[in-house]
């Protein structure tokens, strides 16, 4: 991994900002829900205080709820028309099986409907009027209105209509006096459906199912119709919703629940929405909920329509505490927070208030500052990435180019083309390059050091071999045995030897000055080359000396003088590496911008770690008494730095490999044209 | 009456055997180990000619000094500058001095005394009349053997014995190629191919810089030269 993406890694260090904003922010909206919720549950119980101080009718005890009905109900005995109520059917079975007796009540301007379900598997059918109709499957039913109460026996030995008989209270009251209704039954029991006129209904109603079980067991549950209780009817009641209105705070919807939760009276408005447009809203609805709005209850649960409340904050109030809960509201992007207070009359709990505020302001509020605080650290972050991002890039580059450079100094050993970059930098990687300016310097002065100490050399050898070379020559002069004579020739001939080592010596240096100094030509490289190979072919001797050079002229511009020496010295060394019946060859082949020229020869291969040095100078493979005798020029590696020399003056390389063959080595040196310029002359 | 040659040489044992071997030759000579004993002695009387090692004692240099101060006294000394230093620039700095040769201190006494007797023929050759049968003519090149004097359409080319007797030979034999032995021989010098090859760079230059068409000498790559005819 780069240092770049190492440094974008660590900008996103900046991330911890909006984070910690993020935090920030949902504590300060927690804290103004919270006032919120306080001052809400304030005003919940200030009201519920006028309420009862109002000496509001509140209900006791279990209540039955009277539904208000919006569609028309056929008497039939099927339940079908009451499917939307169905659910919120109350159970009045014994204590040991509520749902045994599921009741609801309904009305419309007229009438007072009542639809009981009851669950009994095993029946013992009778009707109303049969004398057997205590023992067997019944209802109870009994009706108060004011101070008289009636009772009735409702049963039925078939399907259909049937008629309930009155058991008791017969004496004048509005009560009906007759109750008729319709009777169905299927596998798991029977199902009464029935009506009375508003102006007869009762105000307080009982209910208890009598089961006779089958095959003469005893009854699972007798109701006795004296004891069973009364409960009030319960409904919605406009008076009570004008006396809320009355008290409700402004854009506070308020709803009095009785000890059940059903809703007994409802007013007040949930404040208007804002104005804006509804995509941002959405925006910032998804947003306020995804990272700030507290666990939402479900809204459906605070439906203004509900007739019946179930969320656990009414019931917890129902129970004596206020509890508040937050829920989105039907319109997007806002909460609704509720407040539920208990009611209580003399001590007793009669009911629960329920006060339900837009929170818009909070969600607004919160938005704006977390959409700020998120604007903000992204452009933080993005400034933050950027300027490291930059940052590393510039870092890189530099410790590229300070590595370039040091791969461009280990390819020449040691010398660079101008300075180090960075040289100059006053931070650490100016301190590296300095220090790799440093190692370059040691490197190089080595380098020169080993570069130049054949010159050197050759230089303080001159002095005594001249010395050497002139007494032996005065010596010729002196009158000498013969035998004087012999040792004289030999120390000639030593002398000689050591002559050529040191000339052989000087000519790479020599060379290397040459080279500095030589102006380029244009020249036909394939000529030279022609030439080369027709003065080498008398010496190749036995040898089988075949070229493969181009036709047409490759012209280059350089030192041709330079290339035929390089190729004198690797024709030499191949002639000295292969067998007298071996074979070498000679290739040219044009580049884009240059040539190759390989020499290859039959003979011994080069041992592998070798090649890399080969063209240094002072290295030689040739082991001792090799192809040349004894006697012949003395071989001390420098013709092979000659033309590493030549190549490299043409900006090329020259690279020594062993055939793939296995047969013998192959030599290829790469030229490209010189620049064109004239080198400064000191001539 | 013996001709007189000064050796101008810091090492003992060298100057002490030129001294003799040129003595055997019949010369008569005086060596000197440094520039200013040596400059003592030619404000006294010049030699007839001056061999002088560049590097004498401490002073590195100090064998140019002494040619320029020679050559400010006397246009005709011949001077050979004998020098273990064979770099190019050296080379180039001590013929600039108006040197009339430049050999290494690896050249035999007797390739030595060769060099010196042909500055002297030179010397009496150009006291002397013309004589006619060493003049090559070549195009617009004269060659004057005796007075080792080259010149091109009538102009001098001011050349070293070494540098001479290469285009001596090449005119010689016009369109012969000559390989860099065969000049080496000829110029009686033992060197490396490319000490040859700026041999012959500086004789082009020398030419090129009185006449700038001249491309008489030809390079026939891998073999040698040839005088283009």
């Amino acid at each position: 991994m780069s240092l770049r993406y190492k440094l974008l890694l660590i900008a996103l260090s900046t991330l911890a900002l909006p984070l910690a904003g993020w935090l920030f922010v949902r504590q300060m909206e927690e804290l103004l829900r919270h006032g919120q919720e306080q001052a809400l549950t304030a005003s919940a119980q200030a009201l519920a205080r006028s309420l009862v101080a109002s000496k509001i009718a509140l209900p006791q005890g279990q209540g039955l709820y009277v539904h208000p009905l919006t569609t028309r109900i056929t008497l039939d005995g099927y339940a079908d028309d009451w499917k939307l109520l169905l659910p919120y059917a109350q159970n009045l079975g014994p204590i040991d099986d509520a749902q045994k007796l599921r009741v609801v009540f309904a009305s419309d301007r007229d009438w007072l409907y009542l639809l009981a379900e009851v669950h009994d598997a095993t029946r013992i059918r009778v009707d109303s009027h049969d004398t057997s109709a205590a023992s067997s499957d019944h209802l109870n039913l009994s009706m108060a209105r004011g101070e008289s109460t009636r009772s009735y026996l409702l049963a039925s030995a078939a399907p259909g209509s049937f008629e309930a008989a009155v058991t008791d209270g017969v004496e004048g009251s509005v009560l009906p006096k007759v109750l008729s209704g319709e009777w169905q039954e299927d596998g798991a029991g029977y199902r009464i459906e029935m009506r009375m006129p508003l102006s007869q209904a009762p105000d307080r109603i009982a209910l208890s199912v009598f089961d006779a079980a089958g095959r003469g067991d005893v009854a699972v549950a007798s109701a006795d119709p004296q004891d069973a209780e009364l409960h009030p009817l319960l409904r919605y009641s406009r008076a009570r919703a004008d006396d809320l209105a009355l008290y409700a705070p402004q854009d506070v919807r308020v709803r009095l629940l009785s000890n059940d939760g059903w809703v007994l009276a409802k007013s007040g408005e949930l404040a208007p929405a804002n104005t804006e447009s509804s995509r941002r809203r959405w925006f910032e609805s998804l947003i306020y909920r995804g990272l700030l709005a507290p666990g939402l209850t479900a809204a459906q649960d605070f439906a203004f329509g509900l007739p019946r409340l179930n969320a656990t904050e009414v019931w917890q109030a129902l129970s004596g505490v206020a509890a508040t809960a937050w829920h989105p509201s039907e319109r997007e992007g806002s909460v609704v927070l509720a407040a539920a207070v208990p009611l209580r009359v003399q001590g007793e709990i009669r009911g629960a208030l329920l006060l339900e505020q837009s929170g818009d302001a909070l969600p607004i509020l919160t938005n704006r500052a977390l959409l700020g605080l998120m604007g903000a650290s992204l452009l933080a972050l993005l400034v933050a990435g950027g300027v490291l991002f930059l940052f590393a890039s510039v870092l890189s580059l530099r410790i590229r180019r300070l590595r370039d450079a040091a791969e461009r100094a280990v390819r020449t050993s040691g010398r660079l083309d101008g300075r180090l970059p960075l040289s100059d930098a006053r931070d650490e990687l100016g301190d590296l390059s300095r220090s790799f300016g440093k190692l370059l310097d040691e490197v190089a002065a080595y380098t020169d050091y080993l570069r130049t100490l054949a010159s050197k050399l050759s230089h303080e050898l001159n002095t005594p071999l001249a010395i050497v070379k002139s007494s032996l020559d005065n010596l010729d002069h002196q009158s000498l045995t013969p035998a004087a004579r012999t040792y004289i020739g030999r120390a000639r001939d030593g002398a000689e030897r050591l002559g050529a080592i040191v000339r052989a010596m000087r000519e790479a240096s020599r060379l290397e000055r040459a080279i500095a100094m030589s102006d380029g030509e244009d020249f036909d490289l394939a000529a030279v080359l022609r030439g080369c190979v027709e003065a080498y072919r008398p010496l190749a001797g036995t040898r089988e000396f075949s070229c493969d050079l181009p036709d047409a002229p490759l012209t280059l511009h350089g030192a041709p003088e330079m290339i035929a020496q390089a190729l004198d010295k690797l024709f030499d060394n191949a002639l000295s590496f292969t067998p007298e019946n071996g074979w070498i060859r000679v290739t040219l082949c044009a580049l884009d911008d240059g040539a190759v020229i390989t020499m290859a020869n039959q003979g011994p291969l080069l041992p592998p770690a070798m090649q890399e040095h080969l063209f240094e100078s002072l290295v030689s493979v040739r082991e001792q008494g090799s192809a040349r005798g004894s006697g012949n020029a003395p071989h001390l590696g420098l013709g092979l730095s000659v033309v590493r020399l030549v190549a490299e003056l043409h900006r090329g390389t020259a690279s020594a490999s062993n055939l793939t063959d296995g047969s013998g080595v192959e030599f290829r040196i790469t030229l490209h044209s010189l620049a064109r310029r004239r080198l400064s002359d000191p001539s | 009456m013996a001709r007189s040659i000064a050796i101008v040489e810091d090492e003992p044992s060298i100057r002490a055997n030129y001294v003799e071997a040129l003595t055997r030759f019949g010369y008569q000579v005086q060596g000197y180990a440094t520039r200013s004993e040596a400059s003592r002695a030619f404000n006294l009387r010049l030699p007839e000619l001056v061999i002088i090692d560049i590097g004498l004692g401490d002073e590195p240099e100090g064998g140019f000094e002494l040619c320029r101060e020679l050559r400010a006294k006397a246009a005709l000394l011949p001077i050979i500058f004998l020098t273990a230093r064979d770099s190019d620039l050296d080379i180039i700095s001590g013929l600039r001095l108006g040197a009339d040769d430049y050999l290494t201190k690896d050249i035999s006494l007797h390739h030595l005394s060769a060099r010196i007797s042909a500055l002297f023929r030179r010397l009496d050759a150009l006291s002397k009349p013309m004589n006619k049968e060493t003049v090559v003519e070549q195009g617009p090149l004269r060659l004057e053997a005796e007075r080792m004097r080259v010149s091109w359409n009538g102009q001098e080319i001011p050349l070293t014995v070494t540098e001479f007797w290469m285009v001596h030979i090449l005119v010689r034999f016009p369109g012969h190629v000559k390989n860099r032995d065969q000049l080496m021989r000829e110029a009686q010098v033992v060197v490396d191919d490319a000490t040859i090859t700026s041999h012959i760079k500086r004789i082009r230059k020398k030419f090129i810089a009185l006449a700038p068409e001249f491309d008489a000498i030809e390079t026939v790559h891998g073999v040698g030269y040839r005088w283009r005819v």
